[in-house]
């Protein structure tokens, strides 16, 4: 397939995301937190929560901290892939974090008001970046931020975020966008370097893209302009905060060489990039967690852990 | 291996017997966004028991009887990919190449609760797994396996598209290896359990956690909920599923890791692999050998390019 050159971080980059910002900051958070002792353990409280984010649509997560703490906790921010629902992060309440996990609109609890599907929520309304699907899901992270930071017991200068594939992607632009996030951790970014990911790739999702640009040939100026208001690459220079990506080197979701190129352009001067080789799209997880955890401890429990 | 309850062969009986009471209705919609040059996409809406609306993905390639460019000649293989445990179905599974749909016909199913099948039950993810688990009758998966079967049936009836009856592999998790097992027509099966074997540890992960979950808050439920998980469990389906059978095991270690499951090897064309904890070898091990026991020349044709 021939692509044009990537279109790059448009002039008014910055000036639309500050707009959107505004947009959701003036709408009240209305968090709504129910303990849930159907899923809530012996050492973990586990809460349904809902809040209000861009477009007055109501946003689901699951919040989860330790049963007995004393004093302020770190937080974490978490969002689960393209296709899943967010699933109950108790590993990292176990761990002593007061950690959010959230349904981005269009999951099953925060679609009411915001149902595309899957497919086609990587295509809704493309060709506009004012209602591109993501506008929203960007936003929702933002607000799950809020909702952490609106936490008594949540220490708001010890908050990370972490993630793998959609995630993974969120998580970078996230952090690129919101100083509140101290440390970061992004696994298989999606989301990232979006004209070269979609040559490369013909797996679904990416392939919703070009599904869409094989029936809208006459619209790939303009799905190409919109996705650079939302390429993690336009967003990684702003990333100020020390943050770790790992990828797979055979991943057939993200390439490898997309989620490489996120990875460069990455402002942080304390950024590591860890590559896994014969690993797919989860980018070597099980290898990767002992390091994360050391990392998210190091920056946000003052363990003294060295790295 | 374990020996099914009395009630066994009765209550999956029953299920199958009221499914063929019910007519399939099917209702077929081209899909123009996801069609390409080689392959024509479909929405599928079929009735199950209950009566209860379902909906699956039918890809079918264009040519069911010339040579592809770089593809194998028709009449098809085909491969059925039964529900995921997850909330949204795609019209071929996250991570798999579209170029499979160029030399095999692929159906997947959204049974109840998931999207597009989830009106008017919405499953609950967590929550699928547990739904009605106290009693056999009114547990959920008795209609999600009678959906699954319903699939089946609907492909091998679907004869105009191509399909080759030698050719009929099941593809996904314990719901892929009862459905082989209980229906007619499969002739291969993959499959990678995660749901019904025994009764899930304390320590329990993933879907089999709601199970832990239900008993800490109503502990009375254990023998209910032990009588309905033994209608499903797979060690019960092993000797009717289909011999061609691939088994993803867990990860040495895990309570799914090839030691526990190997009660459903007990066929002379089976084969056990535990998962490397890679995505790509074991999504490699998946279509290599779904490509050899479909006699592919080379797998690679239907190999995602990372993979090549």
């Amino acid at each position: 397939m021939a692509l044009r050159k990537p279109t790059g971080k448009p002039d008014d980059f910055d000036a639309f995301w500050n707009d959107v910002r505004r947009q959701a900051d003036a709408l009240p958070l209305e968090p709504k937190i129910t303990a849930d002792p159907l899923r809530s353990t012996d050492d973990v409280s586990v809460f349904q929560v809902y809040f209000t984010s861009l477009d007055n649509i109501r946003i689901a997560g699951w919040y989860c901290r330790p049963a007995n703490f004393s004093g302020t906790l770190p937080g974490l921010l978490t969002l689960p892939g393209y296709q899943a629902e967010p699933r109950i992060p108790l590993d990292w309440a176990r761990q002593g974090y007061a950690v959010l996990n959230v349904a981005a609109r269009g999951k099953l609890k925060s679609h009411h008001n915001f149902n595309p599907g899957v497919p086609n929520l990587i295509t809704h309304n493309i060709t506009d970046r004012n209602t591109y699907a993501y506008r929203g899901i960007i936003a929702d992270a933002w607000r799950g931020l809020d909702f952490l930071l609106a936490q008594q017991e949540i220490d708001p200068s010890r908050i990370g975020m972490v993630g793998s594939s959609q995630s993974g992607g969120l998580t970078i632009i996230t952090a690129a966008l919101r100083s509140e996030i101290k440390a970061a951790s992004a696994g298989a970014p999606f989301m990232c370097a979006l004209p070269e990911a979609i040559r490369l790739t013909d797996t679904y999702p990416y392939q919703e893209i070009n599904d869409y640009l094989r029936v809208y040939p006459e619209s790939r100026d303009a799905v190409m302009t919109t996705l650079s208001y939302f390429d993690g690459v336009s967003f990684a220079g702003q990333v100020a905060c020390p943050i770790i990506v790992n990828i797979g080197l055979r991943d057939n979701i993200c390439p490898p060489g997309a989620t490489r190129a996120v990875f460069e352009a990455i402002g942080s001067a304390d950024k590591k990039l860890y590559p896994y080789d014969g690993q797919g799209h989860d980018a070597g997880a099980h290898l990767q967690k002992p390091i994360v955890t050391e990392f998210f401890a190091r920056h946000l429990k003052n363990t003294g852990a060295s790295s | 291996m374990t020996t099914p309850k009395a009630d066994f062969e009765s209550y999956w009986r029953e299920t199958v017997e009221e499914l063929g009471r019910i007519p399939m209705a099917a209702e077929l919609t081209p899909i123009p966004l996801r069609t390409t040059d080689f392959s024509t996409l479909y929405g599928v809406h079929l009735t199950s028991i209950g009566p209860y609306r379902i909906f699956g993905y039918l890809s079918v390639p264009t040519s069911t009887t010339t040579s592809a460019t770089k593809g194998t000649k028709g009449p098809h293989p085909v491969i059925y990919f039964t529900p995921p445990y997850q909330s949204v179905v795609q019209p071929i599974p996250q991570g798999a190449a579209n170029e499979l749909r160029r030399h095999v016909i692929t159906f997947t199913l959204a049974a109840r609760g998931q999207r597009n099948a989830d009106k008017p039950f919405a499953a609950g993810f967590p929550g699928w797994l547990t739904t009605g688990i106290t009693d056999p009758a009114a547990y959920i998966f008795r209609g999600v396996v009678a959906d699954c079967l319903r699939g089946l049936e609907f492909i091998l009836s679907r004869t105009d598209t191509g399909i080759d009856p030698a050719r009929i592999a099941v593809v996904g998790n314990d719901l892929a290896f009862i459905t082989a097992a209980l229906g007619k027509g499969a002739t291969h099966v993959a499959t990678a359990p995660e749901l019904f074997f025994g009764m899930p540890s304390q320590n329990a992960s993933g879907p089999r956690s709601e199970v832990i979950d239900h008993l800490r808050q109503s502990p009375n439920d254990k023998t209910k909920i032990e009588n309905t998980l033994a209608l499903y469990d797979l060690r019960a389906f092993a000797a009717s599923a289909p011999a061609a059978r691939l088994i993803q095991a867990g990860p040495t270690g895990s309570d799914l890791d090839g030691t526990a499951l190997a009660p459903l090897t007990k066929s002379a064309h089976a084969t056990l692999c535990e998962s490397a904890q890679s995505r790509y070898k074991d999504g490699l091990a998946l279509m290599t050998w779904l490509a050899e026991q479909f006699n592919m020349p080379d797998p690679n044709i239907i190999l995602p390019a990372a993979w090549h």
